[in-house]
C-alpha cells in the first residue's frame, strides 16, 4: 500500500484516527501510573507525575498529526471553510464570477463533448481505426466519386494485398408488403460478410451467410433495430416471418442490435443476390466492366498496411481497369479512373472537422475572456480586502499561507462554476447534436462521459489557478502598505490599476476579433439566404413518387402512370401547375457531367462540351416560374415515338456562339454508353437549380415523357397555402396507382432550409451567440474597471470640483477612460480579427474576410457599448458632493 | 534526549525498529525495553516516542494492530514490516560505520 493511500485512509476515517491516538496515549499514561504505584507512589500522586513527565498531550497529538501528513489537509479544510464564508459574504462578486465561469466552462465542456464524440472517439466497430472506404474518382470525366462496379469489386478482391475483407454496400428504396400493407423501406444491399466485418452481431436470429449471396438463393432480410421496434413492436417471433418485396417472398432471418448504422441508417438489409437490379447486372455479362457502378466498398487494412500504401495499390489497379478497356471507361464517363483508401473515421467527419475546430477555438477564446474578466473582479476585491489581508499577516499568517487562501477561493469559484457549467453543457447537448448532425453522421457517441467530466475538472482547476494568480501576486506585493492606510488609497494601487486596464484591453481585443468573425458569418448567411434564385420556392410543393415495380413493369406502364398523375393533378382545384422532374431544385444534389456534341456551333464540325443533364415534364418551367425565352415548352406530342427533344438553358445556348440554337441538334453520351440525339425546342432562363454557392452550369432538360421512370419527383405550384394541396397530391397519385407511396412532401423553400441554409445558419447563430457572450462579459469588465477607478478617485474628483472644475470635464475624463481602453483594445484586436476571419474564409459566401463595413460596424458597436458601460460610473462621478468627498477620509 | 535533532531522531528510529525486531510491542513497552536493555543509560523522551512511531508507520516501516496487553488492557501493538526490516538493516550498517569512524577519530586524537 502506498503512502498516499495510507494517508487518504486516515483522512477518510479521521474521527477514528483521532480517537485511536487518544486511546493510545491514555494507555501509556495508565501503564506509567501503574508502574509508579508498584514502586510505592500513592495513586493520585503517581498519575500526576506520570502525566507531568509525559509532556503536553495536545502537543504530542499535534506532532502525531504532523508525522502523518495531516497538517496540510487540516489547513486545506480551514482554507475552504474560510473561503466559503468570505464568498458567502460577497454575494454579488460570487454570483458574477460563478455565472461568467459557468457559461464559459459550460461552453467549453459542451464543445469538448462534441469533439470527443465526433473526432476523438474510435469508430464503434471492431478495429474501427483500420476500416477504409475504397473510393474511385474519374478526374478526366470531372467526377469526384465514380462509384465501384461489380466487376471492379471482384478484381479488387483478387488483386489487393493491402486491403482485406472487402465488402460492398448500396442503398435502394423498395416497397415491402407486410400482410398486404405497402411500406416504402430504405434497404441496405450488402455483402454477406458486411456485418461480420464491422463486428456487429444480430440481436436476434442470424447474420447473412455466404450461401445467402449465391445467385438464386432464397431471399432473406435482416431488420434494423428501429424498424423492428416500429413495425413489429419488438416481437421476437418475427424471425422466420415471410414478407413480400419486389414480387418475391423474403424471409426475416435476423434483427440488428441498436448501433449507429453506417454509412447510413436503413430499415432493412438484404444480401446482394436479393437486389433485382444488382442481380440482373451481375448475370448479364454484356454490360461490361463498369456495369452497376454504384457500389460503396469498404475494407480493412491488412496488418501493417497504411492508408497511403493501400491508396497507391488501389490507384494502380484502377488504372489497369481503364487500360484494359479504354472504350468502356470512356463510354461510362469514367475517364482517368483512379482510386484511394480513405480511413472511414476521417471520411465520416471530414465535413465537420473545420467547423468544429473553429467553434472549439472560439469557446476557448471565450474562456480566455472570462478568465481575464474574473481576474479583474478578483483583483478589485483583493484591493478592497487589503486591510483584512494585512491584519492577517500581522497576526502571523505567512505570505504563502495567504496566497494559498486566495487561490483556494478562486478554485472554489471555478469548481462551482465548472459544476454549473457541466449542467449547462448537458442541457445544451441535444441542440449541439442536432447542429453537428448537419455535418457528420457521427453524432451517436456525443455524451457527457468520464472523459468530458475529467476535461471539465481540469479546465475548472486551470481556470481557477489562472485567474487566481493575478490577485494573489498583487496581494503579496502590497501587504506591508495595506495596514497603514487600509489599502484603498489610489497612490499605491496605480500599478494594480495598470494590470486591470491591461486585462480589460485584452478582453476587448479578443472579443472584438470574435464579434468581427460572427458579423462576417452573419453577413455571409444573409447574402446566402437572400441571393435571388430565379424561381419560386415558397409556393411549390414537392414529393417523391417512386413507381411500384409490380404495377409498372414496362416503360409503357410508367409512361401511362406519369401521364395519369399529371392529368389528375391539373384537374384538382387550387393547383395552378404541376410537373415531374428527376430531382427537386435545391435538394442535396449536384450537377452531372454529360459530354455532348453541338451541331452548328462551330464551322469545323460538332463542338464537344460537358454539360448537366436533367429531366422535366411539360409545365416544369411554369411551375417554377422560370420563363421560356425562346421556342416552346415540352408538349403532349413529345412521346417516346416522336423525335427526341430538349430544352436548354441560357448558359448552354451561349455555347452555340451566337447561332440561334432552337431547331439545332446535339448528341449526348448517356450513362450506359448509348448515344442519343436531341433537337433543341426551347431556351429557358438560367436559375439556381443547385445551391447558390455553385455557378449555374450549362444545362439541358430531356422530356420525362420520352424517358418514362425518370420523373420520380413531383412539383406542384399552388394558388394558396402549399400544405393545403397535400391531400389533392396524394389523391392524384393514388388514383393513378394505389401501390405508389407519396413521400418526402415539402416545399422547395423547406428543402432549401434543410439542405442549404441550416448548417451555415446554425454555425453563424452559434458563433454569434458566443460572440454576444464575449461582448457582454467584456462590457461588464469595462464598467467594473471604470467604476472602481471612480470610487478610488472620489476624493480627487471632489477636490477638483471644489476648485472649480466643471462636471463636464469630470464626465469627459471618466468616459474618456473607457473609450481609450476600448480603442486600444480594438486596435490590438484588429490583428486577431484578421487572423480569425482568414480562418473563417472557407465558410464565407460572397463576403470578403477583410470586409470593411463589418470591421467598422463592430468597432462602432464596441465604442457605443463602452460609452454605455461608462455611463453609470460617470454619473456617479459627476454627482459627487465636493464637501462630503473631502470629509470622507 | 531532551532536544530533538536529526541525529537523535534518526537514532530513536533505529532503536524503535531494533526493539520491534524482537517482537510486536506497544509504545510503553518499547520505551521500557529500550531502557532495560540499555541498562538505564538511554531514556526515551516519551513526548517524541509517539510522533516517531507514527512517522515510521506513515513511511510503512512499522504497522499496528489493536491487541490486549499483559494486564488485560486494550493497547496498540506495533510490528516491523518487511520494508522496516530492510530499513533496520540499512540503518544498523550506517550506524556501525559512523560509530566506527567516530571511534577511530577519538583514538587518533588520544
Amino acid at each position: 500500500m502506498s503512502r498516499f493511500l495510507r494517508r487518504l485512509r486516515l483522512l477518510v476515517g479521521r474521527g477514528r484516527f483521532e480517537a485511536d491516538v487518544k486511546k493510545e496515549l491514555e494507555f501509556h499514561v495508565a501503564m506509567e501510573t501503574e508502574q509508579r504505584q508498584r514502586s510505592g507512589q500513592p495513586a493520585d500522586d503517581a498519575r500526576r507525575t506520570a502525566l507531568r513527565d509525559f509532556g503536553g498531550v495536545s502537543r504530542i497529538r499535534e506532532e502525531v498529526r504532523d508525522a502523518r501528513g495531516l497538517a496540510f489537509w487540516d489547513a486545506v479544510v480551514q482554507d475552504l471553510r474560510y473561503g466559503l464564508r468570505t464568498l458567502a459574504g460577497a454575494p454579488g462578486y460570487t454570483a458574477a464570477a460563478v455565472a461568467i465561469l459557468a457559461l464559459s466552462i459550460g461552453a467549453n465542456t459542451a464543445m469538448f463533448s462534441v469533439l470527443n464524440g465526433v473526432l476523438f472517439a474510435p469508430l464503434p466497430f471492431r478495429d474501427g481505426q483500420d476500416l477504409v472506404l475504397v473510393q474511385q474518382s474519374a478526374p478526366q470525366s470531372n467526377r469526384a466519386n465514380a462509384g465501384v462496379s461489380i466487376q471492379e469489386l471482384q478484381d479488387y478482391r483478387r488483386r489487393l494485398t493491402t486491403v482485406e475483407d472487402l465488402v460492398e454496400y448500396h442503398q435502394m428504396s423498395f416497397t415491402l408488403l407486410n400482410e398486404g400493407e405497402p411500406d416504402r423501406v430504405d434497404t441496405g444491399v450488402v455483402s454477406a460478410n458486411f456485418f461480420d466485418m464491422l463486428g456487429i452481431r444480430p440481436e436476434l436470429g442470424r447474420s447473412f451467410a455466404d450461401r445467402d449471396d449465391d445467385i438464386g438463393a432464397e431471399a432473406v432480410l435482416i431488420l434494423s433495430h428501429a424498424y423492428w421496434l416500429e413495425k413489429f413492436g419488438g416481437d421476437p417471433k418475427v424471425i422466420g416471418r415471410v414478407l413480400e418485396m419486389n414480387n418475391r417472398a423474403h424471409t426475416v432471418i435476423g434483427v440488428l442490435p441498436d448501433y449507429p448504422e453506417y454509412p447510413r441508417a436503413n430499415d432493412v438489409y438484404m444480401p446482394t443476390s436479393a437486389c433485382p437490379f444488382r442481380a440482373s447486372a451481375e448475370t448479364n455479362p454484356r454490360q461490361g466492366h463498369r456495369s452497376f457502378a454504384g457500389l460503396r466498398v469498404f475494407g480493412r487494412l491488412a496488418p501493417g498496411a497504411t492508408p497511403q500504401a493501400a491508396s497507391a495499390e488501389i490507384a494502380g489497379v484502377a488504372r489497369r481497369f481503364e487500360q484494359d478497356d479504354p472504350q468502356d471507361y470512356d463510354r461510362w464517363n469514367a475517364r482517368g479512373l483512379t482510386g484511394e483508401a480513405l480511413p472511414l473515421g476521417e471520411q465520416l467527419v471530414s465535413n465537420a472537422r473545420r467547423a468544429l475546430y473553429v467553434l472549439a477555438g472560439v469557446t476557448l477564446l471565450v474562456l480566455v475572456i472570462a478568465c481575464a474578466n474574473v481576474a479583474n473582479l478578483a483583483l478589485a476585491r483583493t484591493m478592497r480586502r487589503g486591510r483584512e489581508l494585512a491584519v492577517r499577516t500581522a497576526l502571523g499568517a505567512s505570505r504563502g499561507r495567504l496566497l494559498r487562501q486566495l487561490l483556494t477561493e478562486s478554485l472554489l469559484l471555478s469548481l462551482v462554476g465548472g459544476a454549473l457549467g457541466i449542467a449547462i453543457a448537458s442541457l445544451s447537448l441535444d441542440l449541439l447534436v442536432a447542429f453537428v448532425g448537419r455535418f457528420t453522421p457521427r453524432t451517436g457517441q456525443i455524451a457527457i462521459d468520464g472523459r468530458v467530466l475529467g476535461f471539465a475538472l481540469v479546465v475548472s482547476v486551470v481556470t481557477g489557478i489562472v485567474f487566481g494568480i493575478a490577485p494573489a501576486l498583487a496581494a503579496r506585493r502590497n501587504l506591508s502598505s495595506g495596514m497603514r492606510d487600509g489599502g484603498t488609497q489610489a497612490g499605491e494601487s496605480a500599478g494594480r490599476h495598470r494590470v486591470r486596464a491591461a486585462l480589460v484591453v485584452a478582453q476587448v481585443a479578443v472579443s472584438f476579433a470574435l464579434v468581427v468573425g460572427a458579423a462576417l458569418l452573419l453577413e455571409s448567411f444573409y447574402r446566402l439566404a437572400t441571393t435571388p434564385l430565379g424561381f419560386e420556392t415558397e409556393h411549390v410543393m414537392s414529393a417523391a413518387i417512386f413507381g411500384n415495380f409490380t404495377s409498372q413493369a414496362t416503360m409503357a406502364d410508367s409512361a401511362r402512370f406519369e401521364a395519369d398523375v399529371l392529368r389528375n393533378l391539373r384537374t384538382s382545384p387550387g393547383i395552378r401547375a404541376a410537373a415531374l422532374t428527376g430531382a427537386v431544385p435545391q435538394s442535396a444534389i449536384s450537377p452531372d457531367g454529360t459530354t455532348v456534341w453541338l451541331e452548328g456551333a462551330a464551322s469545323d464540325g460538332p463542338r464537344q462540351v460537358v454539360v448537366d443533364q436533367n429531366y422535366a415534364s411539360d409545365q416544369y418551367f411554369d411551375t417554377l416560374g422560370v420563363p421560356i425565352l425562346a421556342g416552346r415548352d415540352f408538349q403532349a406530342t413529345d412521346t417516346m415515338e416522336a423525335p427526341a427533344v430538349a430544352i436548354i438553358n441560357q448558359s448552354m445556348a451561349k455555347l452555340w456562339n451566337g447561332v440561334d440554337p432552337v431547331g439545332r441538334r446535339f448528341t449526348a453520351q448517356l450513362m450506359g454508353g448509348a448515344e442519343a440525339t436531341f433537337t433543341v425546342v426551347g431556351i429557358a432562363a438560367d436559375y439556381r437549380l443547385y445551391g447558390v454557392e455553385q455557378e449555374n452550369p450549362a444545362q439541358y432538360y430531356r422530356a420525362t415523357s420520352q424517358a418514362p421512370g425518370s420523373g420520380s419527383r413531383l412539383l406542384v405550384r399552388t394558388d394558396g397555402e402549399p400544405a393545403g394541396a397535400v391531400p389533392a397530391i396524394k389523391a392524384a397519385v393514388h388514383a393513378a396507382d394505389p401501390d405508389t407511396p407519396v413521400e418526402d412532401i415539402a416545399t422547395i423553400a423547406q428543402i432549401r432550409n434543410t439542405t442549404q441554409l441550416a448548417a451555415p445558419g446554425l454555425t453563424a447563430a452559434l458563433l454569434g451567440l458566443f460572440a454576444l457572450v464575449a461582448l457582454t462579459i467584456t462590457l461588464t469588465g469595462i464598467a467594473g474597471v471604470i467604476s472602481t477607478s471612480v470610487s478610488q478617485r472620489t476624493r480627487e474628483f471632489g477636490l477638483r470640483m471644489a476648485l472649480g472644475a466643471s462636471r463636464w470635464s469630470v464626465l469627459r475624463q471618466v468616459v474618456g477612460q473607457g473609450v481609450v481602453l476600448t480603442i486600444v483594445g480594438i486596435v490590438l484586436g484588429l490583428a486577431g480579427a484578421s487572423f480569425f476571419s482568414r480562418l473563417l474564409s472557407s465558410f464565407l459566401f460572397e463576403t470578403p474576410a477583410t470586409d470593411l463595413s463589418a470591421h467598422l460596424g463592430v468597432a462602432l458597436i464596441f465604442l457605443a457599448a463602452a460609452l454605455l458601460a461608462a455611463a453609470g460610473p460617470a454619473r456617479r462621478a459627476t454627482s459627487i458632493d465636493p464637501l462630503r468627498a473631502l470629509r470622507s477620509e | 534526549m531532551a532536544q530533538k535533532s536529526d541525529l537523535l531522531q534518526g537514532t530513536l528510529d533505529l532503536l524503535i525498529l531494533k526493539t520491534l525486531a524482537l517482537g510486536p510491542q506497544h509504545g510503553w513497552g518499547i520505551s521500557q525495553r529500550i531502557q532495560q536493555i540499555s541498562e538505564d543509560v538511554l531514556r526515551v523522551n516519551q513526548g517524541s516516542l509517539y510522533p516517531a512511531l507514527h512517522r515510521l508507520e506513515d513511511k510503512g516501516w512499522v504497522a499496528s494492530d489493536w491487541g490486549v496487553s499483559d494486564n488485560n488492557r486494550e493497547a496498540k501493538f506495533y510490528r516491523l514490516t518487511r520494508a522496516g526490516q530492510r530499513q533496520l538493516q540499512l540503518e544498523t550498517e550506517n550506524w556501525e560505520r559512523v560509530s566506527a569512524a567516530v571511534a577511530r577519530i577519538l583514538q587518533a586524537v588520544s
